[in-house]
């Protein structure tokens, strides 16, 4: 595969209190070209998608603030606006997560949570991914 | 705050805290109040907020709303209240009672200075001569009319009635001591308590007596007689039975010898939880001439005062028992989901490291492999000092003492906690007292707590250096372990000190309570207590100091016992020290 420059690798922030989560993570991830952000607490986690900007955000909703809602609400607003994907790992039911986000529950497998990170890496690429621009909440 | 405590019925045990200006009771899942019991109506009551306090509506069930064995379409409740939906008796409990607290606050003590020329004590009496006063074999005096002597009789039985309810909170124990106490003051033959088994909804026999001469014989109560005290709730005396006319002249009563019973009701707040039986007996048969009456009316009244006494006893047994059962339940219950939890977390760990071996393995990439073994092996480590602080936290056990070298339990923790320590970016700093002495301590259980304490350290490090924490100024985080002996009061410190983020004076007091953690779900809840346990065993204590955003100081302290000095016979070794990992 040949080498990419650091602005065209994809960018994958992992927001989870567990070190260890991280760790495999960012060493799957970047073996398959991938630039990682990684914070342990939700709110460090928000600065880093106003200033980078990822194509997907990994949610662990045990990460310090994580749970409150407008926390939360934040990420989304954030995220729409820059066409990301969020990705949460929790134990809500299915309708606690809005339809555009994904939901993995806890204890989870990393082949398929790695799978499903890079098939929306894919889609944000592909033109009409995730909507556009414009966050509908903040209208 | 207003609550609702079920004792009896399918959720006995739950109290349900009323919030709010409606709280709807019923059988539903919307229901606040929902209950187990399919005598309950879907949606079946509502309690209603009027001006602080509640008034308890019924919906058109179809069973009915009862308070205070009323039955009511509204009812404006006050505590104590008992609510009964269906087959669940509940007791409203009103929040706050600012008038009783108001006055309380007028209540002062005031010293003799401030009351002169006020009362004088006059005369004392204490506990045990309080029990003579009533007591069967206390002085009377021979003036005493028979009426005086009956109703000092009388009010002795009641007072020793009294004594046993209110000093027992085993109701079979309870209930042999009342029956001993009617023997002692009635000639019974035989007697029996029963209760009412409310599942079954039969009477169970719990307790009977004999005078030695009936003690063989089986006793067999009429059922004439039971059904006839629980559906009237009276208590009844016959003293022949052939002649009652309450009884039907072919019923079992006479067949089976009675000749006198007493039979009456063991009536509580909440209704009739059993009987009391005495009778005398005289075996079919054997009648050679009608003796005298043993039983008489104030028998029987004397009787109906124990039977509720003794039912009052037994409600209040039922409902601590219940209070203690529903917070035994929801004690295991938060352990269940707490340990479930770190288990979980760390299963999660042990599937990530696998997960990098695995890739490592097929891309043939020894780094990635090295990586992921790293991490099965910290949360093999993890789930190795869960189980042990678990283990040590869960029974009682008597410290292992053996000669030991404290620095070298010490050192053993530091080199555990160097590694973790390094990946959190934590200077460790292990300073021994040069002049330790060889002692004797259980080491193993020491290794732990010190572990627990060292480990906490560096977390709080870690956690102040990741900005979960507000900075405060850029220096080295640190944390500093040593020991000391203090030769002149026999005793040894372990101290061990950091600049992490420190612990807030509202957190300092629950930090040795189990399952309070403050590392978020990191953290068991276990460590301090169980370091805090070992230490107390070994008659020690932690002493902590901390300022948040400066750092803390773990301060744990022992009696120094000295070893003493090795057998020169002893096996090689023998005084070194010993713990397992």
């Amino acid at each position: 595969m040949p080498e990419l420059s650091l602005e065209q690798r994809k960018r994958v922030l992992i927001v989870d209190q567990s070190a260890d989560s991280r760790s495999v993570l960012r060493t799957v991830l970047e073996r398959r070209g991938v630039q990682i952000l990684e914070s342990p607490c939700a709110a460090q986690g928000l600065e880093l998608v106003r200033q980078h900007h990822p194509e997907v955000v990994v949610l662990d909703l045990e990460s310090d603030a994580a749970e409150d809602r407008s926390v939360r609400a934040a990420y989304e607003c954030e995220l729409a606006t820059h066409r990301a994907e969020l990705v949460i790992l929790g134990n809500l039911r299915r309708c606690e997560v809005p339809a555009d986000e994904h939901l993995v529950r806890k204890p989870y497998h990393y082949a398929p949570l790695i799978r499903k990170i890079e098939q929306l890496i894919e889609r944000t690429v592909q033109p009409g991914g995730n909507g556009a621009g414009q966050c509908l909440r903040c209208l | 705050m207003p609550s609702l405590f079920v004792i009896q019925g399918r959720d006995q045990g739950k109290r349900f805290e009323l919030q709010g200006s409606c709280v709807r009771v019923g059988r539903e899942k919307g229901n606040t109040v929902q209950l187990h019991d399919t005598e309950v109506s879907r949606f079946h009551a509502e309690l209603r907020e009027q001006g602080g306090r509640y008034e308890l509506v019924d919906l058109g069930s179809s069973n009915g709303t009862y308070v205070n064995s009323q039955l009511i379409d509204h009812h404006l409740l006050n505590s104590g209240d008992r609510v009964q939906v269906g087959r669940t008796l509940m007791i409203f409990t009103a929040g706050d009672e600012l008038t009783s607290h108001e006055r309380v606050d007028s209540i002062s003590i005031v010293g003799q200075e401030q009351h002169p020329g006020g009362s004088r004590i006059v005369s004392t009496l204490g506990q045990q001569p309080g029990e003579r006063i009533f007591g069967i074999h206390s002085e009377r005096s021979e003036s005493d009319s028979p009426w005086l002597a009956r109703a000092r009789s009388n009010l002795d039985v009641m007072y020793h009635t009294a004594l046993a309810a209110s000093h027992t909170l085993d109701i079979d124990q309870l209930l042999q001591r009342i029956m001993e106490l009617i023997f002692e003051w009635v000639e019974a033959d035989r007697g029996c308590v029963m209760l009412l088994d409310r599942d079954l909804d039969q009477l169970v026999p719990k307790v009977r007596r004999d005078r030695k001469s009936t003690a063989g014989e089986s006793i067999e109560i009429s059922r004439t007689i039971l059904d006839y005290v629980l559906q009237h709730n009276e208590g009844v005396l016959t003293s022949d039975a052939s002649d009652d006319e309450r009884w039907d002249s072919a019923a079992s009563i006479v067949r089976m010898g009675i000749r006198e019973a007493i039979c009456v009701p063991m009536q509580g707040r909440y209704g009739v939880v059993g009987v009391i039986y005495i009778d005398t007996y005289t075996a079919p048969g054997r009648f050679i001439q009608r003796p005298a009456n043993r039983f008489s009316a104030e028998h029987l009244k004397l009787m109906v005062a124990i039977g509720h006494q003794a039912a009052l006893a037994i409600e209040d047994t039922s409902y601590y028992s219940a209070m203690v059962q529903a917070e035994r339940l929801a004690a295991i219950g938060q352990t269940i989901a707490t340990l479930s939890h770190h288990i979980k977390n760390i299963l999660q760990g042990i599937r990530g490291g696998s997960y990098l071996i695995e890739e490592g393995l097929k891309s043939g990439e020894f780094d990635v492999v090295s990586k992921g073994w790293a991490i099965v092996d910290k949360n093999q480590d993890k789930i190795s000092n869960l189980v042990m602080d678990m283990l040590t936290f869960s029974k009682e056990r008597e410290p292992e003492m053996v000669p030991a070298d404290l620095n070298e339990v010490v050192t053993d923790v530091i080199e555990l906690a160097q590694t973790r320590a390094a990946d959190a970016g934590v200077k460790l700093v292990w300073t021994p007292d040069a002049q330790m002495p060889l002692l004797t301590f259980d080491p193993d259980a020491l290794h732990r707590a010190v572990l627990n304490i060292v480990t906490n350290a560096v977390d709080a490090c870690e956690k102040a250096e990741s900005g979960l924490v507000e900075p405060r100024q850029v220096e080295p985080r640190q944390v500093t372990v040593r020991t000391e002996y203090a030769a002149a009061q026999q005793l040894v410190r372990i101290i061990v000190e950091d600049n992490g983020e420190g612990i807030a004076p509202e957190d300092l007091a629950r930090i040795f309570s189990v399952f309070e953690s403050r590392k978020g779900s990191r953290g068991t809840g276990l460590g301090l207590p169980v370091s805090q346990k070992i230490m107390h065993e070994h008659e020690g204590d932690i002493v902590v100091d901390s300022t948040p955003g400066q750092g803390s100081r773990f301060c744990m302290s022992m009696p120094a016992i000295l070893a003493q000095p090795a057998d020169p016979d002893a096996a090689p070794g023998a005084a070194q020290t010993r713990y397992g990992l």
